[in-house]
């Protein structure tokens, strides 16, 4: 089963899409940890704890980027190389082009499709064999 | 009520067109069962016999408010443009405040209004140098967090000329302390302002940030209202947050009757506190959302000036007619903008609008076209303001007091509306009232569901979006978007350490630690208990010896608790 964090910061109202997605998850069978989180290194030890394979954080109110630029290092130095990263929520196309080349590997912002990132996560996790 | 004769009339017209009716039905392939948003059926068609016997002689501004809070609507005062203003630091929030005001952005009789929403990190009772600060100062509002920014943010202006609407999140009482503390320094007394504190904890029962438990910010609000109702009369205490419930995926129903079933909880509370209704119920406010579905949109203001109206009169005993309005702030709706062809936004917002003020609102915010981007840009916020001008100035529908008042369907719907509605209401009181409710989560998977069936109906493309689900462009061409300066950061750390090195720090200490003393003794109290003032007098002083939000926030939350709402 894959197993996926979503997250989001506390400080932020807008949750509405992260718990939809995070519903879609768990009936196509992924296995969904829910957190808030106020600081990166938070993210990083639920990872650790809950041993996922899929992170994929929320933001809807900006501020994303120094999450996602703290957050692929300190995954890196715990040793988490092959966790695939997804981001959502509100965030302008030139945050995401830099995010892709930061290493996340899907941006779905307002009006994305569910079922894409239903299929991403499939594609990425569900081969043993790219694992 | 129709006499025979009309009732016999109107029931033959009826009968005559259900005829015509199926026979194109029959042609086209079968009639099609249409509802609300709210899930509340629809007729193709209404008749005189359809519109309830109480509608037809109602007044606007007669009780119960159905048509309107007052006899006038907008002949002699259209409603407020209140754009929500905060970006950066106080200076530069300041500057767009200015701006507007040139632009024409006035309250009501020309009053100065401000409507400032703090930044996040003031959001979640942080101060700028706090780690998790990094990337969120001066985002979707301003960095201010001590009196020392709020001098920043007003220089030269007379708070006793203008209306301040102070929209933080939970950090309501280090805010309107901390502006208390600085009108103090000019001279005034907290009697002397004007403007609003939010004092919305009830919202952490469908909005997802960090809070107070739910019982903690009941008395909370309670509290503030206690203060202000002896001691700041003209302070608007209390801001029902009706478009959280609309932007969080809830049904127009779900809305007003959350709503309401708020409102009974806060009134049993406050009068359990020996306050009596007229004494606070006309300082409450409420914003809603106006979205897409234009007449029940308009149906659901009609039902709860209604509903609202009859539950504080008859249930609680208020007399005073302001006691028992509906004051609305009107916030277009967000959820339904796109990030898809986001000019589109433009289209309708201006719908939003105009749904609005048929509806008799009091004061608007229009979404600019480009928040689901970013926060707007100068030219998107003044286009949003436009939106407002125009209606008000070029259409002519502020000649006419509720000028929908008789339609067949507006009627029969407002009723339908408001009886749903109810029904909730009874099922929360049911469950032990609204704090209650929002203890077990009862009210978040309630909201939530409807948030499903509303994003799988346009996954599925049975609910159209226009730009996507339809109608749908390939390539966009890119939309400019606003950034707020990447200074602003560092500014804003500076000037707390600035604060903290500068400030009395004996009288600081003195005051943070009485204000813990106070907020220890709040925790501890039933709410027959509450209502001395303590806690605010002991804010208040806080703020006085410059205290911090994070400073305050940081004492609250350790007495009273502070956690991530919901679970999944």
């Amino acid at each position: 089963m894959i197993r996926v964090l979503l997250t989001k910061p506390t400080h932020d109202c807008h949750d509405r899409g992260v718990r939809y997605l995070a519903k879609r998850f768990r009936d196509e069978g992924f296995e969904v940890v829910f957190t808030n989180f106020l600081l990166p290194a938070e993210i990083v030890a639920t990872a650790v704890q809950e041993d996922v394979e899929v992170i994929g954080i929320s933001s809807g109110s900006g501020g994303h980027m120094p999450v996602f630029e703290e957050l692929v290092p300190a995954l890196h130095a715990e040793g988490l190389d092959d966790v695939t990263i997804i981001a959502g929520g509100n965030i302008p196309p030139a945050d995401a082009e830099r995010l892709t080349e930061l290493g996340v590997a899907g941006v779905f912002g307002p009006g994305s499709d569910p079922d894409a990132a239903v299929e991403l996560v499939r594609r990425l996790r569900s081969a043993p064999a790219s694992r | 009520m129709l006499d025979a004769e009309k009732l016999a009339a109107s029931e033959e017209a009826a009968a005559r067109w259900q005829a015509d009716y199926d026979r194109m039905a029959e042609r086209f392939g079968g009639h099609k069962e249409r509802t609300t948003h709210s899930g509340i059926p629809v007729k193709p068609a209404y008749f005189a016999h359809d519109v309830p016997a109480g509608a037809q002689t109602e007044a606007p501004g007669t009780y119960p408010f159905t048509r309107g809070n007052l006899a006038a609507q907008y002949q002699f005062m259209t409603w407020a443009n209140q754009p929500v203003i905060g970006y950066g630091l106080p200076e530069q929030t300041r500057e767009r405040m200015d701006l507007l005001s040139e632009q024409g952005m006035v309250g009501y009789f020309g009053q100065r209004f401000y409507n400032l929403v703090y930044d996040l990190v003031s959001h979640e009772g942080l101060d700028p140098d706090d780690p998790a600060a990094r990337g969120r100062i001066g985002q979707c509002g301003m960095a201010v967090y001590s009196v020392r920014d709020m001098e920043r943010l007003f220089a030269g202006l007379d708070p006793t000329q203008m209306n301040v609407i102070h929209i933080t999140y939970y950090q309501v009482i280090p805010a309107l302390a901390q502006y208390i503390a600085y009108a103090e320094k000019l001279g005034l007394t907290p009697d002397q302002l004007r403007g609003n504190s939010m004092n919305w904890y009830h919202q952490s029962a469908y909005v997802g940030m960090s809070a107070f438990p739910p019982g903690a910010g009941h008395k909370l609000a309670v509290e503030l209202i206690s203060f202000c109702a002896k001691r700041m009369p003209r302070w608007n205490t209390t801001n029902l947050f009706a478009y959280g419930v609309e932007e969080a995926g809830g049904t127009a129903t779900q809305e007003i009757g959350l709503m309401l079933a708020c409102g009974i909880d806060l009134v049993r509370s406050c009068m359990e506190a020996g306050l009596q209704p007229d004494e606070f119920l006309p300082r409450f406010g409420f914003q809603i959302a106006q979205a897409n579905d234009f007449f029940e949109e308009i149906c659901k203001i009609r039902a709860m000036r209604r509903i609202w109206a009859t539950t504080m009169h008859e249930r609680f005993g208020a007399q005073d007619p302001r006691s028992m309005h509906v004051r609305i702030h009107t916030h277009t709706s967000g959820a339904v903008l796109t990030a898809q062809q986001p000019q589109v936004n433009l289209i309708r917002a201006t719908l939003h609008t105009l749904g609005a003020a048929l509806a008799g609102t009091q004061a608007m915010e229009v979404s600019a076209y480009d928040e689901a981007l970013a926060i707007p840009t100068e030219e998107a916020a003044t286009l949003a303001l436009r939106t407002q001008q125009v209606i008000q100035e070029e259409t002519n529908i502020t000649a006419v007091s509720d000028p929908l008042a008789g339609s067949y369907y507006v009627e029969a719907l407002t009723d339908q509306v408001a009886a749903k509605a109810l029904e909730l209401v009874a099922r929360i009181e049911e469950l032990g009232g609204y704090t209650a409710a929002q203890e077990t989560d009862w009210i978040r998977s309630e909201v939530e569901e409807s948030a499903r069936r509303w994003r799988d109906e346009v996954d599925s493309g049975e609910r159209r979006v226009v730009g996507v689900n339809c109608y749908a462009v390939d390539e966009e061409p890119a939309t400019p978007t606003f950034r707020v300066d990447e200074s602003v950061e560092q500014i804003a750390v500076e000037r707390i350490h600035e604060l903290r090195a500068t400030r009395d720090q004996a009288r600081y200490d003195d005051a943070i630690g009485r204000f813990a003393e106070a907020a220890e003794a709040f925790a501890a109290k039933e709410t027959a208990e509450l209502g001395d003032g303590a806690l605010l007098d002991a804010a208040i002083d806080a703020a006085r010896a410059e205290a911090s939000t994070g400073e305050m926030m940081g004492v609250l939350k350790k007495a009273l608790g502070w956690r991530a709402p919901h679970v999944f």
